[in-house]
């Protein structure tokens, strides 16, 4: 069943940025992967193309595949009806809460996001017919399942549950009869974990998410009979796109009588799995599938490294100047932006360029723009400082040698002072360089795709929380390693 | 006379027996916060002198020099002239003036990241716009006055002392100054190297070249200098020709002096 509570990732974000701005709103977080494209218009009948949104990742009703493609039991389902009633599909993956955002503004047509049918929805939403019927099952340790096969056998036991979700409402309503203890967490995959590592024996979670983990190898299986929670539909803006909801229906009906329902059911949590022939529960597997989502992630990570150190280099000269010259102004203006963007974390820019300034704005602020700007500015702070060391380290008689020469202030800068700065500064740059790179893996909070959160996004499915982290420890050492080595070779050659 | 353009508004200071006069103070006096460096500083320096300028440490001397080409500003109301020209307040002016003043430090100051050639041809590349095959030519004419010629394409840091101090030299009159200035020449060199350093030196005082010395190097004082002045506590204290000053020091400090460094 989908409620906030299901989505900690966002709660978290939403809320921190609620407390550094204020009046942060949802409206905030929008557009995690793709800018809203315009609404279709909607008269009835196939040939339509209709916009659909839906969650980022919602594993496995949404997700990205390996290779970056929207994939999943909603997706999978959706595409299939429209092949069916002959309409076509423009996704637009947007987030839990602004996809039903964009529904009811209009920006789509239509919203399937493994999301629950209730009442209060009700109010707001014309459902379809449930396509889905969610249930809670419990997980346990491969090896465990023996033991450990229902409520009854979990006496003197620890079962994990997420905090303020439908697991723990069914878990404390058993939790007298069976005489167990209770261990909230607030995600799935510190769950997961905390089974894995001994510290609950059991978990009681969603059984769609825990299914398609066993899938991908996380280590557990489910057991025990699944309790039903509640059906999930697909939904239009209340008293809109009738056609389109009854498409959905029919052609939802036509899948279900030709068997294809549960072909794609089962692709996910039947173990059928992908068929590419890859083994997904071996480490080599998670490698192999892996691979190209942390690469797409290691580009961009070097991409919003590579712009932020240029444009910072730009700006920490500039201030680091400006704090050596005499005029008092100046460097009033650069010792206040140092000490700002020195004395400040990174994460609160990061909040604030993404969240806050789009509404002092009145416009949304593009992710990369937010990124750069977060990691040029805390580098400028540094940079400046770096700068401002080396120059000043450089024996003033270098500089007394070349203006008693007839060199002017700013020449004897450029063609003697600043050349043996330049040399003294190479090694703390690149050590800024580095930090940099690792500092931007701070914008995954903000949604910014780089390495850490498509690690982040590959756990969230497939719960190897260790192994994607070593995978992904490797290759941000591997590329720090080389940046570095670049970077001390470049160093030799220039400053030799 | 050898002046070739004279300037249209301030024709060139001369003596009453018609020297040019290349240097000039007036009232000049330093404060380094409530600390005074230089007191009521009047002086004359005409073309072709070599000035020896003696003292204690601490006189004032070192002061005294870097005032002359603007490395340290004077207290309001003095005037320091170069060949007829005021001292310019900081700008292209003054970076002009500076050019004709040429300067050797304590410390050599060679330019850390550029070649013994570079180091030599960069004043006249960057301010007298020469080219750079001509002012190399001319380089390596001048390292070859200074017998440094060997190690033109050497980084500074690979020479000795007594080497750098040379191309330091060569340097300086690389710009074809009116006046060089020597801040304490040989004070950072290893005794066996002040020698060489001082050898060029008289060479340069004997070509005519005008020149004022902050030194304790009383035998080149007297070989090759035409006059000492003797400071202390930023007072120019005597001002005469060696010969005088060595052997009849008239001020109590100056006898103080000569008595400490011709005892030892």
């Amino acid at each position: 069943m989908r409620s906030i509570q299901n989505r900690p990732a966002l709660a978290v974000i939403v809320a921190l940025a609620a407390l550094v701005f204020g009046g942060a709103s949802l409206s905030g977080v929008t557009t995690l992967a793709t800018a809203p494209s315009a609404a279709a218009a909607t008269p009835a009948g196939a040939g339509q193309t209709y916009t659909i949104a839906t969650d980022t990742t919602f594993a496995p009703f949404e997700f990205r595949d390996s290779s970056g493609e929207l994939t999943g039991i909603d997706i999978d389902i959706m595409e299939s009806i429209a092949e069916d009633q002959g309409f076509e599909v423009e996704w637009q993956s947007l987030g839990f809460n602004a996809a039903l955002q964009a529904v009811q503004s209009g920006q789509a047509d239509g919203v399937i996001a493994g999301m629950g049918i209730t009442d209060e929805r009700r109010e707001i939403f014309d459902f379809s017919e449930p396509y889905f019927t969610g249930t809670l099952t419990l997980a346990v340790n491969e090896g465990d399942e023996g033991e450990i096969t229902g409520f009854e056998s979990l006496e003197g036991k620890t079962l994990a549950v997420k905090t303020g979700s439908l697991s723990e409402e069914e878990a404390k309503a058993n939790q007298e009869e069976f005489g167990f203890e209770l261990l909230p967490l607030d995600q799935t995959t510190t769950m997961v974990e905390s089974v894995k590592s001994g510290n609950a024996d059991a978990l009681m979670d969603d059984y769609p998410i825990i299914a398609y983990g066993v899938e991908q190898g996380s280590g557990l299986v489910t057991v025990g009979e699944q309790i039903p929670t509640g059906d999930y539909g697909f939904a239009v803006n209340k008293g809109d796109n009738a056609e389109l909801l009854a498409m959905f229906d029919a052609g939802l009906a036509e899948l279900q009588a030709s068997g294809e329902y549960d072909e794609i059911v089962n692709r996910y949590l039947g173990g059928e799995g992908e068929d590419d022939g890859v083994d997904r529960s071996t480490f080599w597997g998670l490698l192999v599938t892996s691979f190209p989502a942390l690469m797409s992630g290691l580009g961009n990570t070097l991409l919003v490294t590579a712009i932020s150190f240029a444009l910072a280099m730009v700006l920490g000269l500039l201030f680091g100047f400006m704090k050596i010259t005499r005029n008092p102004v100046l460097r009033g203006i650069a010792v206040t932006f140092i000490s700002i963007f020195r004395g400040t974390p990174i994460l609160v820019w990061a909040f604030f360029f993404y969240f806050g300034l789009p509404q002092l704005i009145g416009t949304n602020v593009n992710i990369w723009v937010a990124g750069v700007l977060t990691l040029t500015l805390n580098g400028a702070a540094y940079i400046a400082e770096i700068v401002r060391g080396a120059v000043q380290s450089v024996d003033p008689g270098q500089m007394e040698a070349s203006r008693s020469l007839g060199l002017g202030y700013g020449k004897s800068m450029q063609r003697v002072v600043l050349p043996q700065a330049f040399k003294m500064m190479t090694p703390s740059l690149i050590n800024q360089l580095v930090i940099m790179l690792k500092d931007s893996s701070l914008l995954l909070a903000i949604g910014f795709a780089e390495l850490l959160y498509q690690a982040q996004q590959i756990y969230a499915a497939n719960f190897r929380v260790t192994e994607v982290l070593l995978i992904v420890a490797v290759i941000y050492f591997v590329a720090i390693t080389l940046l570095t080595q670049l970077a001390n070779y470049v160093d030799r050659k220039v400053n030799k | 006379m050898t002046q070739t353009t004279p300037p249209p508004a301030d024709p060139p200071a001369a003596d009453s027996t018609g020297t040019r006069i290349l240097v000039e103070l007036e009232n000049v006096n330093k404060h380094f916060g409530s600390f005074q460096a230089l007191t009521d500083i009047n002086l004359t320096i005409p073309e072709r002198q070599v000035a020896i300028v003696l003292g204690p440490s601490g006189s004032g001397k070192s002061t005294l020099c870097r005032t002359i080409n603007r490395l340290e500003t004077i207290d309001p109301g003095g005037t320091i002239r170069i060949d007829g020209k005021p001292l310019p307040d900081e700008g292209k002016a003054l970076a002009r003036l500076r050019a004709d003043v040429g300067m050797v430090f304590q410390s050599f100051n060679l330019f850390a990241h550029k070649s013994i050639l570079e180091n030599v041809t960069l004043g006249p590349i960057k301010v007298k716009g020469v080219k750079k095959a001509q002012a190399e030519k001319d380089a390596m004419g001048l390292l070859e006055r200074v017998g440094v010629a060997q190690q033109a394409r050497k980084m500074p840091a690979q020479l000795s002392g007594g080497q750098q101090q040379r191309v330091a030299i060569a340097r300086a009159l690389a710009m074809k100054p009116k006046v060089l200035l020597f801040d304490e020449p040989t004070s950072a060199l290893d005794p066996e190297m002040v020698q060489e350093v001082l050898d060029v030196m008289v060479q340069l005082a004997r070509e005519g070249m005008t020149m004022v010395v902050v030194t304790h190097e009383m035998g080149f004082a007297r070989k090759a200098g035409d006059r000492v002045l003797f400071m202390d506590e930023g007072k120019v204290l005597e001002d005469t020709d060696p010969e005088s000053f060595f052997t009849r020091p008239q001020h109590p400090r100056a006898k103080d002096f000569l008595g400490k460094i011709l005892t030892h």
